[in-house]
């Protein structure tokens, strides 16, 4: 199940952060997401030691912690996504597939005439899209 | 790592036993120590004390084994259950192999006690049976050692061969030392160590194999055999150093360990577990330290994760589920420190390829901070969990260490109970109840938070190392969270502020508030006051959104902070507002903070740019004008934000400059008069009244008010500070509206954002500084300059100060020149800084005063006075006056320059700190030559000189003319007015410049001596021309002729002004000898018709005969008899003449017949010039100078 899915700007600042858990972890997962970016970082500065290509915009598994695993999507516009997850077998294709929606919501959303570049995102309509498809991603 | 015993942490080390002579065992054993691999040495001194080998000198463990080793004998009745005993491993079997039981055992014999006397033959022989009679049981190697003491001792081969057999060896294991020199004994040594390498290798291997074997035969055994086998082949294999084959058994013994979770039924339930988990512990120990010594890291990362994963659900009781998360804890810990141990780490990350495909690996999976923070994180667990248990159990409470003296059992992973029964010591093996008893006491022993946080802050520094800032800071938010559960509230300060820094720069409003909302219990706890509010403020001014805290952060474990939400921040902001607001009286009625405040202790906080304060009060201030008139009103715009989620009331608000006399104040008029002198604002400032100062969030407060300035220069707001209570300020620096920063808590924030001002021009370039012009200066300042100056001359610049409304006092006038073209005065290239000349212009003096007699006195009139820059001081002058002075310039090239001055002086004289006033005038003036001066050589008329550098010009030569040798030449030199203006010229002369150049050349002026020495005037263009004659005298190629001086002065000047001399260098000439000289002789004029002589003489002036070439060409008005071309020679010394008749038929000017001449010898041609070859032909004989006469 996932858990926590954010959108966090090229300052590394939250733009957009929902948790879909009913326990009471959401302030973990807002750290767990922070974190992440660290490995963002690492990754992207070196890419040879990490061995993922730099051409492609899914990430992987960004850091296993104990009941979560985390990965991570970087736009051209180094706008990162990251999404956290319960499920442990997790296949990278519907990562992937995940990422790709959720980057089009994202694309939905920033395209609003409205829309300040840089600025967090409060549309609802992005918030219920991308509550659907959380909802149609159960990876097990 | 430290609590696993030694033996378990190190590699194991081949174990042999010497027997006998004593002398050698020390080196013996030196020297098995430095073998590689290593081995160990037991030593004995004699056969005697052959009864300590395989001893066992503990009582206990003698009667434990007694009790536990035999399951089937159930003879001790203190164990009740008889299917409970037994158990995996024996706890001392490896410190047993490793330290106890040898490989091999040698005995050293001396050589005489073999080959000597048959009754310590004898002796040998029973020491010998004794022995084997100890070893045969356990397969343990013999070697037999033959110690010589020289080299030629005899061998009895039949002792030796009785030997080999009473010991049932090969020959190649009894060997023979000779102690007697060094380089036998290393020989030796050598020898042996490799024989007890051989045997020890080939102990530890059949003893593998026996094991392996008897796990084979008995297959069908329990699974704790099975796993002890395992362990006992892969310990031999490591004896071995075959770590390869260590591996694959530890391992299997691993994955059978793992069966007997559910199957096994030997012990009680919980304690069953317990010792699975230890022997996996101790297996996945060996596993790990092996595969990363082997640099096998993602190997052993992979491995990790596969004991994690399968150990992660065997929890056991639920009820004590703290013991197991102890033991993840320690998983993860142990791991870390072998990983940080292991060099492998530091090499080969960078080939990883990321794990397997069904197991990826991240990058932070292979450093040791990942493990640390993990193993605190379970040990976290398990203390909540303990925590948990002990409050809900009475009797867990209760329970305390001493009641019971539990031990450590036999067996790894089993405890016992320790009875004293008189003298003797027996284990009794417990029930479940009893180790649940044990392990609690032993739990609440231990203080977890010391070791959570030494492992966090381990993960902390790593994860710095490795710029992993963000984890870096959770590791401090979680050590400081640790800390302020120890109440520790400086140490939980010092971390939660490293987290707080990181959220605040990236903008997480909801980890930073999670910060602050612990960090202000801390300071709430400190008595920190002024923390508390800071602390508080920022809090408030969060950009914090969500309106219900059942929203996104549904979050029940909150921090101090209490949930992000707009109510958290009202109801903190009313908090704190009730605080630092409060009138004096109330501030016994709260004690509930925890501040005890005195009366009088006011609170100030100060906001700069970079604060985290900053939201609370922005203040933004604009000057509508950019440059204002002193004394003249300009409106200042005040323009204050707040993100406090509720309207602020200011008392009033003060506006600071950095001219202190324009500082106001603004004073809500709904709020009470101070009456207390409080304010920083001196008496007598401006102060305005404001109907209402009230801070509505998000809205910009605009106030506008005129103000002015006496003072010249810059006028800056500095800060605005706002009095929001008796004893409550926040300063707040001033900012321009064009230069203001985004808050970076703030910015990223989707909100609709107003401009600091109404006017958008304002808003997007307005200035918090704005320039206050100096006062109109009412002096006048005048150059009296005319026209160009003169090169030479000292040019006169009449400045004129005069006073038109302003008195000047202290005036001080400077004077500067500066090139026009750019750069300074002189040229670089002839840059001879030293001397005068070097500047080309530069000022020579400056006259005092006219009319002024006073300052003449004064000597300090003329400050100072350089080539380029003069400072004159002006004596004070009344409105009206006016005071002179002369600037005297002198140019030494032409060129423009152009002529500062400035004039700086105080309008009133007392005042100490008025500003000066200052006027500028420039004037560009331009250096012209007055005269320009040129030359020309003339040759004597008619005579032609064979010159023959000019003939065959050398190449380096420029046109330098040549002058011919003990010749009269003339020099002709013109001197042009090329100014605007009439000079006088004074005189003209040559003046050699050394007497070289006297001796060498005679310069005469030429025409008649009792002319005016050169004396004319000269209108604009008008050209004086004087005639010198020139002998040259030496022959030189460079003849300096010296220089022409000149003296002028400007014509209809006054007449007392001086002559200025001007120099004109003269270009040096050629002089040189000529061979030949032809002069032409003709007549003056000749007349049409009549003929007359025309004559070409040619001089031979060397000593050589000359030949001469010549050749006569027509002239069509001439008719011409004589030899048209010939050659002639002509002697030395002497000359020759070729002589013509002339009939001329033309009348006017009229060329001659051109003759060429060629010299033979040096092959030159020469020709006389067009003008020195012509003769007017009149018409008929004049009359005029007959008349004349």
């Amino acid at each position: 199940m996932i858990v926590c899915v954010a959108v966090v700007g090229h300052q590394n600042n939250p733009l957009y952060i929902q948790s879909f858990t009913e326990a009471d972890d959401a302030l973990k997962l807002h750290h767990i997401v922070h974190c992440s970016l660290d490995v963002i970082d690492e990754r992207v500065n070196n890419p040879k030691k990490s061995g993922t290509t730099l051409n492609e915009a899914f990430l992987g598994l960004l850091y296993p912690t104990l009941n979560y695993k985390v990965y991570g999507y970087l736009t051209n516009t180094k706008v990162k996504f990251i999404m956290v997850t319960t499920d442990l077998d997790v296949r990278d294709t519907d990562v992937r597939s995940f990422f790709r929606k959720f980057h089009a919501a994202y694309v939905d959303a920033v395209s609003n005439p409205f829309h300040v570049p840089g600025k967090k995102i409060t549309s609802r309509t992005f918030g219920e899209s991308v509550g659907n498809i959380v909802r149609s991603y159960t990876f097990n | 790592m430290e609590e696993y015993p030694e033996e378990l942490r190190t590699p194991p080390v081949s174990l042999v036993a010497l027997f006998g002579y004593p002398e050698l065992h020390a080196s013996i054993t030196k020297h098995l120590h430095s073998q590689q691999p290593p081995i160990n040495a037991l030593a004995f001194p004699d056969f005697s004390h052959l009864s300590q080998l395989l001893a066992h000198d503990d009582k206990i463990n003698r009667t434990s084994s007694s009790s536990f080793r035999d399951p089937l004998s159930v003879s001790d009745p203190s164990s009740p259950n008889p299917s409970r005993s037994g158990g995996i491993l024996k706890r001392d079997w490896l410190l047993k192999h490793r330290t106890k039981v040898p490989a091999l055992v040698a005995a050293f014999f001396p050589s005489h006690d073999i080959f000597g006397d048959p009754t310590q033959w004898l002796q040998v022989c029973s020491d010998l049976d004794s022995l084997k009679s100890i070893i045969r049981p356990k397969n343990i190697k013999l070697v037999v050692v033959v110690v010589q003491s020289s080299p030629q001792e005899e061998i009895s081969e039949d002792r030796l061969l009785a030997l080999r057999k009473r010991a049932e060896l090969d020959s190649k294991y009894v060997l023979f030392v000779n102690s007697s020199t060094d380089s036998e004994l290393t020989l030796s040594l050598s020898r042996i160590a490799s024989a007890f390498a051989e045997l020890a290798l080939a102990y530890y291997r059949e003893e593998g194999r026996r094991i392996k074997s008897r796990a084979e035969k008995r297959s069908s055994n329990s699974i704790d055999s099975n796993v002890r086998y395992c362990f006992k082949v892969a310990v031999y294999a490591e004896f071995r150093r075959d770590w390869g084959e260590a591996l694959k058994f530890y391992e299997e013994a691993y994955h059978s360990l793992h069966e007997m979770i559910g199957t096994s039924t030997r012990l009680p339930a919980v304690q069953r577990l317990v010792e699975i988990k230890t022997i996996a512990e101790q297996l996945h120990f060996k596993i790990s330290t092996l595969l990363l010594h082997g640099g096998k890291l993602v190997e052993a990362v992979t491995w990790f994760h596969q004991h994690k994963a399968s150990y992660e659900k065997v929890v056991g009781s639920t009820e004590f589920i703290f013991h197991h998360w102890e033991w993840m804890s320690r998983q993860f810990l142990v791991f870390a420190e072998l990983l940080e141990t292991s060099s492998a780490t530091v090499q080969s990350f960078s080939s990883l390829n990321q794990g397997t495909s069904e197991m990826p690996l991240t990058e932070f999976e292979f450093y040791p901070a990942y493990y640390y923070q993990l193993a605190a994180h379970y040990l976290k667990d398990k203390k909540s969990a303990l925590e948990l248990l002990l409050s809900m159990s009475k009797t867990a409470q209760e329970i305390d260490s001493s009641s019971e003296s539990v031990t450590p059992s036999v067996y790894v992973g089993q405890f016992a109970q320790l009875l004293e029964k008189g003298e003797v010591l027996t284990l009794h093996s417990i029930t479940d109840e009893e180790y649940t008893r044990y392990i609690i006491s032993e739990a609440k022993r231990f203080q977890d938070s010391f070791e959570i946080i030494a492992w966090l802050k381990r993960s902390y520094e790593s994860f710095l190392d490795l710029k992993a800032r963000r984890m870096a800071a959770l590791c401090a938010f979680e050590v400081a969270r640790e800390y302020f559960a120890l109440a520790d509230l400086s140490n939980a300060k010092l971390f939660f502020d490293i987290a707080a820094n990181l959220y605040r720069q990236e903008g997480w409003v909801t980890l930073l508030w999670e910060v602050l909302g612990y960090l202000r219990e801390c300071s709430r706890n400190l008595g920190a006051f002024k923390d508390f509010v800071e602390l508080s403020l920022e809090m408030v001014t969060l950009p914090v959104t969500s309106y219900d805290a059942s929203g996104n952060l549904g979050n029940k474990k909150y921090g101090p902070g209490g949930p992000a939400t707009i109510s958290g921040r009202e109801s903190i902001h009313r908090e704190v507002f009730t605080l630092v607001c409060r009138e004096a009286e109330l501030i016994q009625s709260t004690p509930e903070n925890g501040f005890r405040l005195a009366t009088d202790s006011p609170l100030h906080l100060e906001i700069d740019l970079v604060s985290p304060l900053r939201p609370v009060f922005i203040a933004s201030v604009a000057f509508h004008e950019q440059m204002i008139k002193p004394s003249a009103l300009c409106s200042i715009t005040l323009s204050l934000l707040s993100h406090l989620p509720l309207p602020v009331e200011i008392d009033h608000l003060e506006v600071q400059f950095n001219q202190p006399a324009c500082n106001f104040v603004i004073r809500n008029s709904q709020r009470p008069k101070e009456t207390s002198g409080s304010s920083t604002v001196q008496s007598g400032s401006q102060v305005e009244d404001e109907l209402s100062l009230v801070l509505v969030p998000n809205n910009w407060l605009r106030l506008t008010y005129a103000i002015k300035s006496e003072q010249s220069g810059k006028l800056e707001c500095l800060s605005i500070l706002a009095k929001l209570g008796p004893l409550f300020t926040i300063c707040s620096r001033a900012e321009s509206p064009a230069a203001m920063e985004d808050l970076p808590v703030w910015k990223h924030e989707n909100r609709v954002e107003s401009l600091p001002t109404k006017d958008p021009v304002l808003a997007f370039f307005g200035q918090k500084a704005t320039q206050v012009e100096e006062p109109e200066p009412q002096v006048d300042v005048s150059l009296g300059a005319s026209g160009p100056a003169l090169v030479g001359e000292d040019f006169t610049m009449p400045i004129e100060v005069s006073s038109k409304g302003h008195a000047v006092y202290s005036g001080e006038l400077k004077i500067n020149l500066v090139d026009v073209g750019g750069g300074g005065l002189f040229s670089p290239r002839e840059a001879e800084p030293l001397s005068l000349e070097s500047h080309h212009v530069e000022i020579c003096g400056i006259d005092g005063t006219e009319g002024n007699d006073e300052s003449e006195t004064e000597t300090g009139n003329i400050k100072k006075i350089q080539q380029s820059f003069g400072l004159v001081s002006v004596p004070d002058l009344e409105v009206g006056e006016s005071w002179s002075c002369k600037l005297q310039i002198k140019w030494h090239r032409p060129k423009p320059v152009m002529l500062f001055v400035s004039l700086g002086y105080l309008p009133h004289g007392s005042e100490a700190s008025a500003q000066k006033v200052h006027i500028h005038k420039s004037l560009q003036i331009e250096g012209k030559m007055p005269l320009f001066i040129s030359n020309r050589f003339m040759l004597p008329y008619r005579r032609d000189h064979l010159l023959l550098s000019k003939i065959k010009p050398a190449p380096d030569s420029e046109d330098m003319p040549s002058l011919p040798l003990n010749e009269k030449s003339v020099l002709v030199v013109s001197a042009k007015n090329s100014t605007e203006i009439a000079l006088q010229l004074v005189s003209m002369s040559i003046e050699l410049d050394e007497e070289e150049g006297e001796t060498s050349c005679l310069i005469e002026q030429g025409g008649e001596r009792g002319d005016t020495p050169g004396s004319a005037n000269l209108a604009p263009g008008e050209e004086f021309k004087k005639v010198f004659t020139v002998i040259p005298t030496t022959r030189t190629p460079k003849l300096g002729l010296g220089s022409v001086h000149l003296k002028w002065r400007r014509q209809g000047g006054n007449t007392t002004e001086a002559f200025v001399s001007t120099k004109h260098k003269l270009p040096e000439v050629n002089v040189e000898a000529s061979p030949l000289v032809m002069s032409l002789n003709c007549p003056p004029y000749a007349i049409l018709g009549e003929p007359f002589t025309y004559a070409v003489r040619i001089c031979n002036q060397t000593q050589l005969l000359q030949e001469a070439k010549f050749s006569l060409a027509d002239a069509q008005s001439f008719v011409l008899s004589g030899s048209h071309s010939n050659t002639v020679s002509v002697l030395p010394k002497s000359e020759h003449v070729l002589s013509y008749k002339l009939v001329p038929l033309t009348c006017g000017q009229q060329q001659l017949p051109k003759i060429t001449l060629t010299s033979v010898r040096y092959s030159a041609e020469f020709q006389p010039s067009a003008v020195a070859s012509s003769v007017f032909v009149f018409p008929s004989a004049p009359q005029a100078n007959s008349t004349a006469k």
